[in-house]
């Protein structure tokens, strides 16, 4: 016969393929500054999907140089293949996970996160030996007492010297009682004329089991995040960009914390106002700036309808810094400090050079730094930063361009931050 | 597939042997599987049946498994093995007329395996498949003992330099004191002989002359490989400091040799697929004029058809030109249309009704199975004419300034270079020629590598990262010298940073 269906056969390309993807995932991890910084993630409505064009993953070997490509600047010479694109689809959660490994959010949760236990009922969790009938677990307990059959079969073969069929005839008639068996087989009694041997379950008192009930407890976490922006005249598009990325992921990392997260939105300039996630991105308003109104307005939320034994409270504030009264804001967060597992303060200066430049700092930066800071740090290679101490569990941070996004989250995300 | 459906397979399997028979070919029974898609994509991506475990196999197997599976494209359509009997996968979830068309071309390539004088040197291909299978066991066992990283990184190391072996795909490898041996006798009698003239046309060689080739010849009696070897996998498993257990030797002559089993068909390609699919064409009109499938069935078969012999912009359909060439010359052949008289003749109205009833074609395209191989069709065979016709010419993406659209241009037709640039390709398939130089550079035990310069300049990123794989299998300092702008360049890297340097 030419021709035949095939047996199937153990499959190893998805094993393979799975060890591939993991490579292409560390190649994303490295790019994740430039990912997160994309903004048609963001603006995105929740289709959870991301396309993201990485390198395919080659095996380095000796080849020719790739002819710079023609002067249209795209160009692609018909026998050379161009650099290999694959475009893989991400999950928004598989990159936070990404991030998540950088980050070390996981032990933040353990120090951080606020439980509340919650009472579900009763449920069956394992076996013990002893227990009401009701609860008798009649899979386990037959498992034993077929255990316990051979177990006496082996023992009257060994005591008797007499074949399995034998010793089985002399089981079945006693109903499994070894003692009445063995007697049997010594008289040579057995009337028992069974052709086949069944295995039957013999279930002594030790051999039954029973199910465990025990109290069912979850453990729910809640957290509310407050998310405050500056819209004044100040606030172009560039810098509202940038806040509304750092929120953005800063909201979907919190999410995946807590079982449940609420956001809030407030923007200000002079006045603060709670407004709708849509508006809050939108708004284009002008006029000065106060950012003392939104914490304010941040404060009376917490207090009507967030009462911190059952809420983690987080709060980020996103402003320029052109703060008209720097000493009433540092006075309003003081006092949601001390309900807040954490305040935020973001910074967008993209027009601000580098620090060790001649820089000018905002007024709010100023007094911040003089008010709450116990560390500021002033590193030119990464990100300025200010950190305050146990009594004021608050950070600032400084965005200049895209590629601060990933840092910055890193800084208000660390992990080990006031352990003590 | 149903039970009605394999019946007709099997009537028809018979039927096409009978075809095949009549038109000349080497039927030798094959035994059809019918398996799931996913095996003839692992198949595709593992090179064998069965092979060892690497991520670069399964990122393949994705790859083809993402297309197959999303867009249509890339069917898994073929898959033979030239075993005792051969064997070859069917589909069981491709359409019936798909299936045949397979079978047709199972055929085809089962008759290149018998006649073409060329495949008749290979390896057994069975050997090779059972070597893989063996492998694959070995491998996994490996992991467990050494760590699935360690054996990883070694696989990959050799993989990056796995195509590198001698030019000569059947070329054995010497024992290197068997190969200093005959170097230096040779060397030796040269001298001698060369001593001792005693001619009046030529003079006995000058005293310094004596000198520098005696103390090339004490070289010769030390030096590591005494004369290039390309065989780099080989090499480094019998000379690496760095591969002393058998497992990491094992690893690499494994991989080496399944390379070296596979790499001579890269010859053969286009001449294979293209008479494999000369032969379908022809066996698939015949089963439908005789009515064994339906008018319906041939409309799914011009479907598949079309989709193998699609011409591609970015690649060279080896279906397509391939079937293209044996019609081209069939034609040619069947006309007279060959011979010094047509050759020279200038008349283009003479030439294009050139008919001399000769009906040499099928003669010719066996001769072409038998004992051609790509470069040789390139050369011989891909005119102008040919070329023109079938649009074979050098094409580059470009914006349409109306539509604002990325669309193929042409950027160069010419014959020629088209011919060139083809030429060049199936002598060296892009893979640069590299060699053992020197294994104990510097006398430090250091590996040096030569790079024979065919035209381009290595890819420097691709290089630095290639001689890191390297350093990993050598331990020691690595180097390639190779020719930028006239001079001998050598990079090197020592296991912690990559130099350039001049040499003389």
């Amino acid at each position: 016969m030419a021709i035949i269906v095939s047996e199937p056969t153990a499959s190893k390309g998805p094993k393979d393929a799975k060890r591939h993807r993991d490579k292409q995932r560390e190649a994303i991890k490295k790019r994740l500054p430039e990912i997160l910084s994309d903004e048609s993630i963001i603006t995105r409505k929740k289709g959870k999907l991301v396309r993201i064009p990485i390198k395919a993953i080659d095996i380095p070997h000796f080849r020719p140089e790739r002819k710079s490509s023609g002067s249209s600047g795209r160009g692609r010479a018909g026998n050379e293949p161009g650099e290999d694109m694959l475009e893989t689809e991400v999950d928004i959660e598989e990159l936070i996970e990404l991030m998540l490994e950088d980050l070390g959010l996981p032990r933040l949760e353990e120090k951080n996160v606020r439980t509340l236990a919650v009472e579900l009922g009763w449920e069956l969790k394992g076996t013990q030996k002893t227990g009401p009938w009701v609860l008798l677990d009649k899979r386990r307990t037959t498992n034993k007492g077929i255990e316990r059959f051979w177990s006496y079969l082996r023992g009257l073969m060994a005591t008797t010297g007499k074949d399995e069929m034998a010793c089985y005839r002399a089981l079945h008639e006693t109903q499994g009682i070894f003692k009445d068996a063995l007697e049997l087989l010594e008289n040579g009694t057995v009337s028992d004329q069974s052709q086949e041997m069944t295995p039957f379950p013999v279930v002594e008192s030790q051999d039954l089991r029973y199910h465990k009930l025990e109290k069912s407890v979850e453990f729910q976490s809640q957290a509310v995040i407050i998310a405050m922006m500056d819209v004044s005249g100040s606030m172009d598009d560039i810098k509202k960009y940038l806040a509304r990325s750092s929120l953005f992921w800063l909201v979907e990392f919190l999410r995946r914390l807590y079982k449940r997260v609420e956001v809030r939105f407030i923007t200000h300039h002079v006045t603060a106002s709670a407004v709708d996630e849509d508006a809050f991105f939108r708004t284009v308003e002008s006029g000065g700036t106060m950012c003392a109104s939104a914490f304010a307005l941040a404060n009376s939320m917490v207090e009507s309808d967030y009462p911190p034994a059952e809420w983690n409270i987080y709060a980020w504030l996103f402003s320029d810094g052109d703060d008209f009264e720097p000493e009433a804001t540092v006075q309003e967060m003081k006092k949601l400090m001390s309900k807040a597992n954490m305040v935020g303060y973001g910074e967008i200066r993209p027009d601000e050079h580098r620090s060790g430049e001649a820089d000018y700092e905002s007024l709010l930066w100023t007094e911040l730094k003089e008010k709450f800071s116990i560390a500021a740090y002033e590193d030119p290679k990464s990100l300025s930063s200010l950190e305050g101490g146990e009594r004021f569990p608050f950070l600032g941070v400084k965005i200049r361009k895209r590629e601060d996004i990933l840092p910055a989250l890193k800084i208000f995300l660390k992990k080990d931050r006031w352990q003590k | 597939m149903n039970s009605e459906e394999l019946r007709r397979l099997k009537e028809i399997d018979l039927r096409v042997q009978e075809i095949a028979k009549e038109e000349g070919l080497l039927v030798r029974e094959v035994l059809f599987e019918i398996v799931p898609a996913q095996r003839v994509l692992e198949g595709q991506a593992y090179w064998f049946p069965t092979n060892f475990s690497h991520w670069s196999f399964g990122r393949d197997y994705e790859k083809q498994r993402t297309l197959y599976e999303h867009t249509g494209q890339g069917i898994p359509y073929e898959q033979v093995w030239d075993f005792d009997p051969p064997r070859a996968f069917l589909v069981e979830t491709n359409p019936f007329v798909l299936n045949v068309m397979v079978l047709a071309h199972v055929y085809g390539h089962v008759d290149f395996f018998s006649g073409s004088k060329y495949r008749q040197r290979f390896r057994s291909v069975m050997d090779v498949a059972e070597e893989a299978r063996q492998a694959a066991k070995r491998f996994a066992e490996y992991e467990e003992r050494f760590g699935k990283e360690e054996v990883e990184n070694l696989i990959d190391s050799a993989m990056s330099i796995m195509w590198h072996q001698h030019p000569d795909p059947f070329h054995e490898e010497e024992e290197e004191e068997v190969a200093r041996e005959r170097i230096f006798a040779l060397e030796r009698a040269k001298l001698e002989r060369d001593k001792s003239v005693q001619s009046e046309f030529a003079q006995p060689i000058s005293k310094e002359e004596i000198t520098k080739r005696e103390k090339r010849l004490a070289m010769l009696a030390v030096a590591t490989p005494p004369e290039p070897v390309y065989d780099l996998l080989y090499y480094i498993a019998n000379h690496s400091g760095r591969i002393r257990r058998p497992w990491q030797k094992d690893v690499l002559l494994t991989i080496r040799n399944q390379v070296r089993a596979l790499a001579p068909n890269r010859r053969i390609k286009m001449l294979n697929e293209g008479w494999a699919t000369y032969w379908h064409v022809r066996i698939m009109r015949r089963l439908f004029a005789e009515g064994l499938l339906s008018a319906k069935e041939h409309e799914i078969y011009n479907i598949y058809h079309s989709g193998v012999a699609a011409q591609a912009h970015n690649n060279f359909n080896v279906y397509r030109t391939g079937l293209a060439l044996y019609e081209y010359v069939e034609e040619r052949w069947n006309k007279g249309q060959f011979g010094p008289e047509y050759e020279q003749s200038e008349d283009p109205y003479k030439r294009l009704h050139w008919d001399t009833g000769a009906m040499k074609g099928r003669e010719k395209i066996f001769e072409m199975r038998t004992s051609w191989s790509d470069r040789m069709a390139v050369e011989a065979l891909f005119t102008d004419d040919f070329i023109h016709e079938q649009g074979l010419y050098s094409y580059t993406q470009d914006e349409d300034p109306k539509t604002g659209k990325l669309v193929w241009v042409v950027e160069d037709d010419d014959p020629k270079k088209i011919r060139d640039m083809l030429k060049d390709t199936f002598a060296t398939y892009q893979i640069p020629i590299i060699f053992v130089q020197n294994g104990n550079a510097r006398s430090q035990h250091e590996l040096l590598l030569g790079h024979t310069p065919t035209g381009f300049k290595l890819d420097p990123e691709y290089r630095n990262k290639t001689l890191e794989k390297l350093y990993h299998l050598w331990g020691k300092t690595v180097s390639v010298r190779t020719v930028e702008k006239g001079k001998y360049v050598i990079f090197s890297y020592d296991g912690k940073e990559h130099k350039p340097s001049n040499s003389k």
